[in-house]
């Protein structure tokens, strides 16, 4: 199968091209034309592109049996985020709907549910989030970026896979927002006994290529974790023990009701117009940190696989301190 | 009575701000909202309640009638749609810079003329509450005479993730004479006008501080002479912190504003009396006001108070002078002089 990789020079990318070269695919991957040389010389077609401004994205797809489109912006203002996230999928879609290729695996986010709504499970029939903007950038480009996708999709008949992964970790990536957050050398994690919707990069990759390689996954939509029983303070505790640092936990009540105290100071001062951090925004503060569980069922009913890593294999590939005395750090991720 | 009506024809950042903006004012009903993206066009609709959206803006202007047509696209597309627009005998306020050649602001300001439409340039730094109060004092005659005017810039543009220094996507403001601070040199440049008048001459160096970007020049700095007084302006894409100052020297008293951070305002006169004991009353006065303006700015942000201050009144202004016929609120001569003057800064060329 000759298989398409937008976002291919990103974490996540490197490793899902990585991994369809294991399954003996051929690879076309899309890079941005600043990023570094990937080291995939002469086992992988690279294409240098940004779906923002390539005028010639359509000679892309040619030859091509499926796409995985990873294409998206982590950082950067919400206006930055929207143009690389949900402007970059329209463009690159819309290249897509000249060609002949039917078959796109999408990988969105955890962030489009509403997590208000998510009661003790979060699973693929929880409610989306219907009014995406007083979240953050990476929200609101997520949810724009999965409408596009489903209704380009819809409209022209596209075997789609859409692939909602929790918290995307591994080496050089191990600061997640479920954790809490970080204030020099202390960790300030809330609700310590909080569930961790955890997706390491190699399980991840490993599901996309899966999920592109099996039928049975056409027309699907799935969430994506590594398990869900890992609970924050094991993660915490782990990544402060290789990294340093002192852990301070706060419980998740008290962290919601310190932000639904700040949300209801700020509404009797400023009204509707007032403006708080992130961690101290309700909705937001929720949507990090809320003790509900995290279903995996759908990926090992559908398509019987279950992740080839678990918790302590992960942490083993991601954290430096724990390889092999002589090995440099990030050569064996 | 009937609400005015207005539409926006580009979707990215600054069109947001408009749309915050006329929000608040509650006058302006916005009948549509158009991008180039069809995602970009729905996004901003949904979130503003805006009715109608668009990815074609010759479809918009035929379909709807605005009284005030906002341009808040990149630079490079004002002149083909504001031109259309006042081909259409439509009102436009556009962002800044409103052409980036001279010559097509003269087309335009023909055009306009011709059909008796209203050409704004959103200079809102104008309007700004600092900018409002130095007036204040210098109408009054509490700074005396002007002696001389500073506008300095301090901006990152050279950080890891700015996307002026993009080189996957280049920004869109590298296409101006003088890139990146071509973008901002219009801020300069009505600032300096209001104090200087009309302009006898302009000098300016244009430096190159880091060598492997894509920016022809990160660093600034010029002087320009008028005929009421002279400005020393500069931009920095290296200093630090981010910073708009604008201090100016008068007779009787200096005054300084950062317009990134209002309402921050210090202010030194000349007092009578023991000269040490005038500096000491200084450096009180002036540590209250730094104490007071900095909660006060804190506060300001925490209301969610758009950092585009004088956005709102830029906008009210143009919308009132139409609503009232009266004429706009920075005549077109003066809209002209300031192009005049900016282009004037990027075609003086000592580069180090």
């Amino acid at each position: 199968m000759k298989v398409l990789v937008s976002g291919a020079g990103g974490f996540l990318g490197r490793h899902v091209v990585d991994r369809l070269c294991e399954r003996g695919h051929d690879v076309r991957a899309i890079i941005r034309p600043g990023s570094q040389e990937p080291p995939w010389r002469g086992r992988v077609e690279v294409l240098r592109a940004d779906l923002r401004v390539c005028d010639d994205l359509v000679s892309s797809f040619d030859g091509v049996d499926a796409v995985i489109h990873l294409a998206a912006a982590t950082s950067g203002s919400e206006d930055v985020q929207f143009a690389s996230t949900v402007v970059g999928t329209e463009r690159f879609l819309e290249a897509m709907t000249k060609s002949s290729v039917k078959r796109l695996v999408h990988v969105s986010s955890l962030v489009v549910y509403d997590w208000r709504r998510a009661r003790t499970i979060m699973d693929e029939e929880t409610p989306l989030l219907g009014n995406p903007y007083d979240m953050g950038a990476y929200t609101i480009a997520k949810i724009w970026q999965e409408r596009i996708v489903s209704r380009v999709s819809q409209s022209n008949s596209w075997n789609l896979t859409t692939v909602r992964p929790g918290f995307i970790w591994g080496a050089r990536h191990t600061q997640i927002a479920g954790m809490g957050r970080r204030l020099g050398k202390i960790y300030i994690m809330f609700g310590p006994f909080t569930r961790l919707p955890l997706c390491h990069v190699k399980n991840c990759a490993d599901f996309l290529v899966t999920a592109a390689e099996m039928s049975e996954s056409a027309d699907t939509t799935f969430n994506l974790i590594d398990g869900d029983q890992i609970r924050v303070w094991r993660y915490v505790i782990e990544h402060a023990r290789r990294s340093g640092g002192m852990v301070v936990p706060v419980p998740y009540r008290m962290g919601l009701g310190i932000a639904y105290l700040a949300s209801l100071t700020s509404r009797i001062l400023f009204g509707k117009k007032g403006k708080l951090p992130s961690l101290v925004t309700p909705r937001r503060f929720e949507s990090q940190f809320k003790p509900i569980r995290f279903s995996n069922r759908k990926v090992t009913k559908v398509l019987k696989w279950v992740p080839p890593f678990d918790f302590d294999e992960c942490l083993r590939l991601s954290f430096p301190s724990t390889r092999k005395a002589g090995v440099p750090p990030g050569t064996n991720d | 009575m009937r609400k005015l009506a207005g539409v926006l024809i580009g979707c990215g950042a600054i069109a947001r701000e408009h749309l915050i903006a006329l929000a608040e004012l509650g006058t302006v009903d916005v009948a549509a909202v158009c991008d180039l993206s069809a995602a970009r066009a729905e996004a901003t609709a949904e979130r503003f309640g805006v009715a109608k959206w668009y990815t074609s803006y010759q479809k918009l202007i035929a379909e709807i009638r605005p009284d005030l047509v906002h341009i808040t696209t990149p630079p490079s597309s004002h002149f083909s749609i504001a031109r259309d627009c006042l081909a259409a005998g439509l009102n436009v306020l556009c962002e800044k810079p409103l052409t980036v050649e001279y010559s097509e602001f003269v087309a335009l300001k023909e055009l306009a003329a011709t059909n008796g439409c209203l050409l704004m340039e959103n200079q809102q730094f104008r309007f700004h509450s600092s900018m409002k109060r130095i007036q204040h004092l210098v109408s009054s005659g509490s700074l005396g005479d002007i002696l001389e005017l500073q506008i300095c810039i301090s901006l990152n543009i050279m950080g890891a993730e700015s996307p002026y220094i993009d080189r996957n996507a280049p920004h869109f403001s590298l296409t101006l004479r003088g890139g990146v601070i071509g973008d901002f040199l219009p801020h300069i440049a009505y600032l300096a006008y209001m104090f200087t008048g009309p302009v006898n001459d302009v000098r300016t160096v244009w430096k190159k501080h880091i060598p492997d970007t894509p920016l022809t020049s990160d660093e600034f700095r010029g002087i320009i002479k008028g005929e009421r007084t002279t400005a020393y302006v500069s931009f920095s894409g290296n200093a630090q912190p981010n910073a708009f100052l604008i201090r100016v020297v008068g007779t009787l008293m200096r005054v300084e504003a950062n317009l990134f951070e209002p309402p921050r305002l210090t202010a030194k006169r000349l007092r009578p009396g023991e000269p040490a004991l005038a500096t000491l009353v200084d450096g009180i006065v002036e540590a209250r006001d730094v104490l007071w303006g900095t909660v006060a700015g804190f506060c300001r942000k925490l209301a969610g108070t758009s950092s585009y201050d004088g956005m709102r009144e830029s906008i009210a202004k143009t919308y009132r002078a139409l609503e009232l016929r009266q004429p706009q609120p920075i005549a077109l001569n003066e809209i002209n002089e300031v192009a005049l003057l900016v282009d004037r800064l990027t075609r003086s060329d000592l580069r180090l």
